[in-house]
């Protein structure tokens, strides 16, 4: 992989991985598309992903400090009280209950899943089936607002009308956090899935992402520091990949910032029709050039 | 949902948990892991050991209180 090359997988990770439009799947389908010929199973490649997930992860720490401070003592302060007193303690135990079942079924089911279905054909199919997810999730949603008689409102207030992050039931958060595994399919997006199982559970579309984020940092964070003894195989060119690490953290914390402020009255749905039109126009694509 | 057999369930799950970790972690249990020639089974011992732990704050969730 060139420093070019490199670079490239980092902007492109950091800003894809919090997007709901899926990191893994343009990761597989892009270099595919640009035959680009390193190879996956390399033994360096590891290692590049685990520093770009460290630098997304760490670009999530920085944006969320505040809160992981109060989180983290609220789950601490919760676990040796046994009794939740504060919305903050809650939101600690909510992502809690939600990271575990992503956990268990990464451990055993990730590189499985990844290396049975890690083919630009299959990512890009399924990029078209996480837009169709997208635009059910906002159909839910739409539906719920008809419901709520809220569809006359404006877009704000529509909002208003939804929950905060903190009031999510414990079975919606660990339902959400076990919908994180179907991104270990390639083109399924993490964020996608968390966002619109935290809509259906009636959060608010800011809150969504809010949660989906704060769920994604553990999941990521642990995937990441698991496999850090990997780094130092004497073969790695540390310097290429931190520097790519670097810019895959900074496009996501770019990325987070603009989906928070986008998310107060916007919705899923561009990116449901962006995933329907890049999965059908790479499916094409890649046929031709096969 | 208070009881204190459940606490107790939770505590025996973290027991449970805990040997499982280490038989990982040992390369004793080779069930469900990408490489069976390796000698340990760091993620699949970190991940039990995790599981306990969650078990434990469940369980004393879980405890009636006598105050």
């Amino acid at each position: 992989m060139t420093l070019g090359q490199a670079l490239f997988m980092g902007l492109l990770q950091g800003a894809t991985e919090l997007f709901p439009v899926s990191s893994l799947g343009h990761s597989v389908i892009i270099p595919s598309l640009f035959h680009w010929q390193f190879k996956q199973s390399d033994p360096t490649f590891v290692p590049f992903l685990v520093l770009l997930h460290l630098g997304t992860a760490g670009a999530l720490l920085v944006l969320y400090r505040d809160q992981w401070i109060a989180i983290i003592r609220g789950f601490f302060t919760a676990a040796v009280r046994g009794r939740i007193t504060t919305p903050v303690e809650r939101l600690a135990m909510l992502l809690m209950t939600g990271t575990i079942p992503a956990a268990i079924l990464g451990v055993f089911l990730e590189s499985r899943i990844k290396s049975l279905f890690a083919s630009p054909f299959v990512a890009a199919g399924f990029l078209v089936v996480n837009g169709l997810l997208l635009l059910g999730f906002e159909q839910l949603r739409r539906r719920a607002e008809r419901r709520a008689a809220l569809d006359a409102k404006p877009r704000e207030e529509q909002e208003e009308s939804f929950a905060q992050a903190e009031r999510i039931s414990f079975r919606a958060a660990a339902v959400i956090g076990a919908c994180q595994a179907l991104a270990f399919l390639p083109g399924i997006s993490r964020s996608g899935v968390t966002i619109g199982g935290a809509l259906v559970a009636g959060l608010r579309h800011q809150e969504a992402a809010r949660f989906s984020f704060l769920l994604a940092t553990p999941t990521i964070l642990g995937a990441g520091v698991i496999e850090v003894p990997q780094l130092f195989s004497s073969r790695v060119p540390i310097g290429e990949y931190l520097a790519a690490a670097l810019l895959s953290g900074l496009a996501a914390y770019a990325s987070a910032r603009f989906l928070l402020r986008y998310f107060r009255s916007g919705r899923l749905d561009p990116y449901g029709l962006y995933c329907i039109g890049a999965g059908a126009l790479s499916l094409v694509l890649l046929t031709f050039r096969a | 949902m208070k009881s204190n057999t459940l606490a107790i369930g939770l505590v025996v799950l973290a027991v449970i948990f805990v040997v499982l970790g280490g038989l990982y972690y040992e390369g004793v249990l080779q069930i469900a892991v990408s490489d069976p020639h390796a000698a340990h089974h760091t993620t699949h011992a970190i991940l039990f050991t995790v599981l306990a732990v969650a078990s434990l704050v469940a369980a004393n969730f879980a405890r009636e209180r006598t105050v």
